[in-house]
């Protein structure tokens, strides 16, 4: 009698294939499975109720929602744009530093070090109306003399918010950009000094074009970070008040956890991704335009 | 009951002459109790005493978790979903009580009558949901009372000023439309506010439920249809627009929640506070505190109706539905609410929830002019305390209301436009679950 065998290109990806499936596929098509029910987690019964589209489109019609989803597009928008030049400018200062640029990279991460847990405590304090640095700041500095409502004003709580997520995670690009300050090659820029361009010509036609892939690479990874941004936003306002800070995460998060509507919370998480893949989507494009034009990609 | 009875609880039920179960030897030897407590260096005290009911029945507890009661209830909620409530005894709360009616065993048929009827009536019956009794209640029962700076009812310019302001008496206020006027006439932004309130969560919802009741209204209809749309409800978040208008209050009050109040009375920054019981050691601790030795505590003033504010809750333990073994589970859960347990949390400045304590620990403050005064207050407020409306729902209704009432506070909507919107989407909520 002979045993059947498996081919060994299957043994061999097989362990691969049950961690894929176990970590990734079988949790991703049982929450979207879920997105199609009622599920409520205190009443495991409703896992099994199929209500179709309702979840989707009750967020879809729901202003809320879509007012959250503006708010993270605001933010990403916002938070990656500052971040990008700050980062630019702090990477650029950096590698002009002849002595103890080392440790100056390190001293650049240590922001990104801290929990954003932590860091969210941090800004709210930092910004709490009666107690708080900055109010406590501008009123002995004479610049004011009431209690500025910093977390509690929609615009400036979105400040306040966009302050604490830039201080956090400006030295993601500063690292990334400085990389690629490194690796520039001094030709170009040899040339473009004989030819005689001026210093904001070199840098505007030589430096950034050769930059861009790595501003691009740093773009992709933190639209992924800030557009499921959740731990910063929670503990300085969770959302509120009245709804003025709420992002997709902070909605989703108390829908799913606190109300524990995770049916709902699954559709409106999947609605969601879709912001996620749009920005990466749009970022690698950008990165392979970028590539092309100096001549790295296809 | 077989075997010898332990010598504590001996004592206990003849030298003190209280009901309580007696503990046998070993009569648990060999069961294995796992516990979800809530964390807290305030409740270790009492978590120490789990040590005696080992001895004495011969269990072994392991605690698996301690968290807050918000951590609590989301870990309450996904062991729901995935099915794993073997452990035996939970830390609960009243108000979060209603969302699990099946995680949680019916206490009667595995505590004595005679146990039962040692607690106080309105908590017993706030912990009967559904007909089941899902907990007993621990020395951590909570309403608010009025917690206020005496100094400033002693000075007679203040006195005079606000009597040619409002045409009445200043003293501590007995309503809350007294309280209104007195919180405006203290205020001095941005170094001294008259009042601040809790502006988020749950935290804003029961304050606001509070004040609806007080002025005649209810949150639910019988049959659970929103009632808050009213003109009691109405007058109740007119309440918090004003005084968030007239800059009484921290313009971050609607970020605000139990520890920025607390913290906030206790820089001496805050005329009135309506707070808890836990706060009066604190507020009165000159090490903690720059109004203590001023602090003056009353009853909760009364609404429109001439009802007092008195939203209520407790901590209890309950067993869960599929503990091996629910009786040994009831044994350590009766343990940790009993008299001696009840005397050693309140000691420390909790209520009871047991009648007798109560007595004892008025007796035990007789002495102490601030602790009979903040006992006192808050005994007067817990007769006509109420706990939360008895739904499910109530953690969720108040996720839909909560921001609604902050937008109104804020000037984003008006009052009859927030409570119109809360309530059309706690009616959409209830219609979705087929409450009705």
């Amino acid at each position: 009698m002979t045993r059947n065998r498996l081919p060994p290109w299957l043994v061999l990806l097989l362990p691969a294939v049950i961690i894929i499936l176990a970590v990734v596929a079988i949790p991703l098509v049982l929450s979207l499975y879920s997105s199609f029910t009622p599920y409520h987690l205190t009443r495991p019964d409703t896992l099994w109720k199929w209500t179709g589209s309702f979840n989707y489109i009750k967020a879809a019609t729901d202003p809320n929602f879509w007012k959250a989803f503006g708010r993270t597009v605001l933010l990403l928008t916002i938070a990656l744009n500052a971040e990008m030049l700050l980062g630019l400018g702090l990477a650029l200062m950096v590698s002009k530093v002849t002595h103890g640029q080392r440790a100056l990279r390190t001293a650049m991460m240590f922001p990104m070090m801290f929990s954003p847990i932590l860091v969210g405590f941090q800004f709210k304090f930092i910004f709490n109306d009666n107690v708080g640095l900055v109010n406590n700041a501008l009123q002995s500095l004479g610049l004011t003399d009431v209690a500025i409502p910093w977390l509690v004003d929609g615009n400036l709580a979105m400040f306040a918010i966009i302050f604490a997520e830039v201080w956090t995670s400006t030295s993601v690009f500063a690292i990334l950009i400085l990389a690629g300050l490194f690796a520039l090659p001094q030709d170009p820029l040899e040339a473009a000094k004989v030819d005689g361009c001026t210093p904001w010509q070199s840098f505007r036609f030589v430096t950034l074009p050769f930059l861009m892939p790595f501003i691009y690479i740093a773009m992709a990874i933190r639209s992924l970070d800030v557009a499921r941004a959740y731990d910063i936003v929670q503990v300085m306002t969770n959302g509120g008040p009245a709804r003025r800070t709420e992002l997709l995460w902070t909605l989703i998060g108390r829908t799913g956890y606190v109300d524990a509507r995770m049916g709902y919370a699954n559709a409106m998480g999947y609605i969601a991704i879709l912001l996620s893949i749009g920005f990466t989507v749009y970022f690698f494009l950008k990165l392979q335009t970028a590539r092309r034009e100096l001549g790295m990609g296809d | 009951m077989k075997g010898r009875v332990t010598s504590s609880a001996l004592a206990l039920a003849t030298g003190l002459g209280f009901a309580t179960a007696a503990l046998a030897d070993g009569e648990f030897a060999g069961v294995a109790i796992e516990a979800k407590l809530i964390g807290g260096q305030q409740y270790e005290a009492l978590y120490g005493r789990i040590a005696e009911w080992e001895k004495a029945t011969g269990a072994k507890v392991s605690i698996i978790s301690q968290k807050n009661h918000f951590e609590l209830d989301k870990e309450y909620k996904a062991d729901i979903a995935a099915g794993t409530t073997a452990w035996c005894v939970g830390s609960n709360h009243s108000s979060f009580a209603p969302q699990y009616p099946d995680l949680f065993t019916d206490l009667t048929p595995l505590v004595a009558a005679d146990t039962v009827a040692g607690f106080v009536p309105a908590n017993i019956a706030a912990a009967t949901i559904g007909g089941k009794l899902t907990m007993l209640p621990r020395a951590q029962f909570d309403v608010s009372a009025l917690y206020y700076q005496k100094s400033l009812y002693t000075d007679p310019a203040k006195a005079e000023a606000f009597k040619a302001k409002f045409g009445y008496d200043l003293a501590p206020p007995e309503t809350w439309d007294q309280f209104r006027d007195q919180a405006m006439f203290f205020a001095a932004p941005p170094n001294f506010y008259g009042t601040q309130y809790a502006g988020k969560d749950e935290a804003i919802n029961g304050r606001f439920y509070e004040l609806v009741v007080a002025n005649g209204g209810k949150m639910f209809n019988d049959d659970f249809t929103p009632a808050f749309n009213s003109p009691a409800g109405k007058e109740a978040l007119q309440w918090f627009v004003d005084l968030y208008k007239a800059g009484a209050v921290p313009p971050g009050t609607t970020n605000y929640l139990w520890d920025d109040l607390g913290n906030g009375f206790a820089s001496g920054t805050i005329a009135l506070n309506l707070d808890w019981p836990g706060w009066s050691g604190f507020f009165n601790d000159p090490a903690a505190s720059k109004v203590a030795s001023n602090v003056g505590v009353a009853p909760a003033p009364k609404g429109s109706a001439g009802v007092r504010t008195g939203w209520s809750g407790f901590h209890g333990f309950s067993v869960t539905e599929a503990c091996a073994n629910k009786e040994a589970a009831a044994s350590l859960v009766d343990f940790l609410t009993n008299e001696d347990s009840q005397k050693l949390e309140s000691a420390a400045g909790p209520l009871p929830s047991r009648t007798a304590v109560w007595d004892y620990v008025l007796e035990q403050a007789k002495d102490d002019p601030y602790k009979s005064e903040v006992l006192a207050a808050f005994q007067e407020t817990a007769k006509t305390a109420f706990p939360v409306p008895p739904t499910p729902y109530w953690i969720e209704a108040g996720n839909l209301i909560f921001p609604e009432l902050q937008a109104a506070i804020l000037g984003d909507k008006t009052v009859d436009q927030a409570l119109q919107d809360a309530s059309d989407a706690v009616d959409g909520l209830m219609k979705e679950n087929g409450v009705y």
